[in-house]
C-alpha cells in the first residue's frame, strides 16, 4: 500500500518536474527570438525565398540589380524621405537624391536639387532666361560598381564587395580619410558626422537579406525605381536590361561597370 | 688561399638570425593583436561587418504591415488610386509607431496645408517633368475656379487622401454622371 502511494507520489514529482522544465524552455525560447525576427512577422517576404538564406552571402543563384526609370520618376521625393527614416541620416548628408534636369529652347542645362529632393518640388525654377523646352528628375544612388574604385583605395580595408555584388561599408574599422569619397566617380559618399565614418547607400542590404525591398523601392508610387533578380527570367528587372529599351549607366567611360541601371538616360545626364 | 678568407666565428651570423626571427615574431604578434578578430575571412576586410550590416534594425515596414492592424484604411486605400503611395511617406516610419509588436507612439497626423503641400509634392503642374502616364496633374489655384469652389479649399474637403475619387465618384452616383464636365 505505502510503496505505491510513494510511486505515486514520485511519478507526480517527476511529471511536475517535466512540466515546469518544458515550460521554462518554451518561455526562454520566446525571450531568445531576435526581436527583429518579431517585426518581421506581420510583413510579407516582398523577395521570395530570401529569408530562407542564412549564409554568409546571398545565394549565387540570385544576382541582385537596380533599375532607375527616369521617364516615370515625378520628383515627389517619396524615395528621399523613406531613405533618411529609415537610415535616419543628418540634415544636408544624403544617401540618394533626386536632381531635377531643365533645358531651355538655347539647349542649355540647368540642374538643381534643393535639399537633396527631399521636399519634393513644389515651384519651377525662375532664373532661366529663355523658355523651358524640358524638364525631368533623375534619381541618384550608389552604383554599386563591379570594379569599386572605392573599395580600391580605402586604406584599411573598411569598405569591399561582398560575393554577392553589394559595395558595403564597416563602420566600426573605418578611419574616416575620406579617400573613398573623393574616388566615388557618382559622389554618393560623404562622411557622417555623427559615426563620424564614411557613409553611403547599401541598397537597403539589411532589409534586402530579410526579404524586403530597399526602403527607396518599396514606396515609390510610380515604380521609378526597381529592384530584383537578374536570374529570374520572370522579374521586371530581366525583362528590362534583356529587352529592347533605352538603357544605360553614368559615366560608362570610368571603367567602374555599375550596376545600376538607368532607363531613358539622357546624354544632358551622362 | 681560400681557406683564409673562411672566418672561423659564426657568432655574428647567429645573432643576425636571430634579431631577424625576433622581428618576424614581433610582427606577427602586432598583427594579430591589431587586426580585427575576422579580418581576412572572405577577403581583405572584417567578415563580422556583413552580419552587422544585416542587423541594421528596420525602421520602414510596407504597406502592409501598416494596413494589417488598419483594416477599414485597408479597404480605402488599396481600391483607390493612391494604392501606390506609401503609407510612410506621409505618415512617418513604422519604427516610431510599432516596437515587438506594440504600439509605442502615435504618428502626428497631417491637417491643413501639410496635406496641400503634401498632394503639391506630386501633383503640381506648373514643374511640368511628370510624364501624363505616370500621374495626373493639376494647376492650382486653376484647378479650385474650374471646379467651382473656394480658392482657400483644401485639397481633402473634396478628395479622400488615401482613395481620391472616392467621395467624387460617390457623389457623380448621387448626381448623375455628366457633372464633371462643368
Amino acid at each position: 500500500m505505502m510503496d505505491s502511494i510513494q510511486k505515486e507520489m514520485s511519478r507526480d514529482r517527476r511529471a511536475f518536474i517535466k512540466k515546469v522544465l518544458s515550460g521554462s524552455i518554451a518561455g526562454s525560447l520566446l525571450l531568445v527570438i531576435p526581436a527583429g525576427a518579431m517585426d518581421l512577422a506581420g510583413i510579407p517576404e516582398q523577395l521570395p525565398g530570401m529569408r530562407d538564406e542564412t549564409g554568409a552571402f546571398i545565394s549565387k543563384k540570385r544576382k541582385f540589380t537596380f533599375i532607375v526609370d527616369i521617364t516615370l520618376c515625378i520628383g515627389c521625393g517619396s524615395c528621399c524621405v523613406a531613405d533618411k527614416n529609415e537610415y535616419q541620416v543628418p540634415d544636408g548628408m544624403y544617401r540618394t537624391w533626386v536632381e531635377r534636369y531643365v533645358i531651355d529652347d538655347e539647349d542649355d542645362v540647368y540642374v538643381d536639387c534643393p535639399n537633396g529632393g527631399l521636399d519634393g518640388y513644389q515651384k519651377p525654377r525662375t532664373d532661366i532666361p529663355h523658355p523651358v523646352r524640358d524638364t525631368f528628375f533623375v534619381p541618384k544612388l550608389c552604383n554599386m560598381c563591379e570594379h569599386p574604385s572605392c573599395v580600391q583605395v580605402c586604406p584599411v580595408g573598411a569598405t569591399f564587395q561582398t560575393e554577392d555584388g553589394f559595395v558595403l561599408i564597416d563602420a566600426e574599422h573605418c578611419v574616416a580619410c575620406g579617400y573613398c569619397v573623393q574616388a566615388c566617380p557618382y559622389s554618393v559618399r560623404f562622411i557622417n558626422p555623427q559615426t563620424k565614418t564614411a557613409d553611403k547607400c547599401s541598397w537597403c542590404y539589411h532589409r534586402v537579406r530579410k526579404g524586403l525591398l530597399p526602403a527607396c523601392v518599396n514606396v515609390c508610387p510610380t515604380g521609378a525605381r526597381k529592384f530584383g533578380d537578374l536570374n529570374d527570367k520572370e522579374s521586371e528587372v530581366y525583362k528590362i536590361l534583356h529587352q529592347p529599351h533605352v538603357v544605360s549607366v553614368l559615366k560608362p567611360g570610368m571603367g567602374n561597370k555599375p550596376s545600376l541601371h538607368y532607363v531613358g538616360l539622357r546624354r544632358e545626364v551622362v | 688561399m681560400q681557406q683564409e678568407y673562411r672566418s672561423k666565428y659564426y657568432s655574428h651570423v647567429v645573432r643576425i638570425i636571430l634579431i631577424l626571427i625576433a622581428v618576424v615574431g614581433v610582427g606577427v604578434a602586432v598583427r594579430a593583436m591589431v587586426l580585427p578578430k575576422t579580418f581576412g575571412e572572405f577577403g581583405h576586410y572584417r567578415g563580422q561587418a556583413i552580419q552587422e550590416e544585416m542587423n541594421r534594425p528596420i525602421r520602414n515596414g510596407t504597406n502592409n504591415s501598416c494596413l494589417a492592424c488598419h483594416p477599414h484604411i485597408r479597404q480605402m486605400h488599396l481600391e483607390g488610386i493612391h494604392k501606390t503611395v506609401s503609407c510612410e511617406f506621409c505618415h512617418g516610419p513604422f519604427a516610431d509607431h510599432v516596437k515587438d509588436g506594440r504600439v509605442i507612439a502615435k504618428l502626428p497626423k497631417k491637417k491643413g496645408e501639410e496635406i496641400k503641400y503634401l498632394c503639391m509634392r506630386c501633383h503640381n503642374q506648373i514643374i511640368r517633368a511628370r510624364s501624363k502616364e505616370a500621374i495626373k496633374m493639376i494647376s492650382m489655384p486653376q484647378h479650385l475656379e474650374q471646379k467651382h469652389v473656394r480658392i482657400d479649399h483644401n485639397c481633402n474637403q473634396c478628395h479622400n487622401v488615401h482613395a481620391p475619387l472616392m467621395w467624387i465618384n460617390e457623389a457623380k452616383a448621387i448626381v448623375g454622371a455628366g457633372e464633371d464636365s462643368k
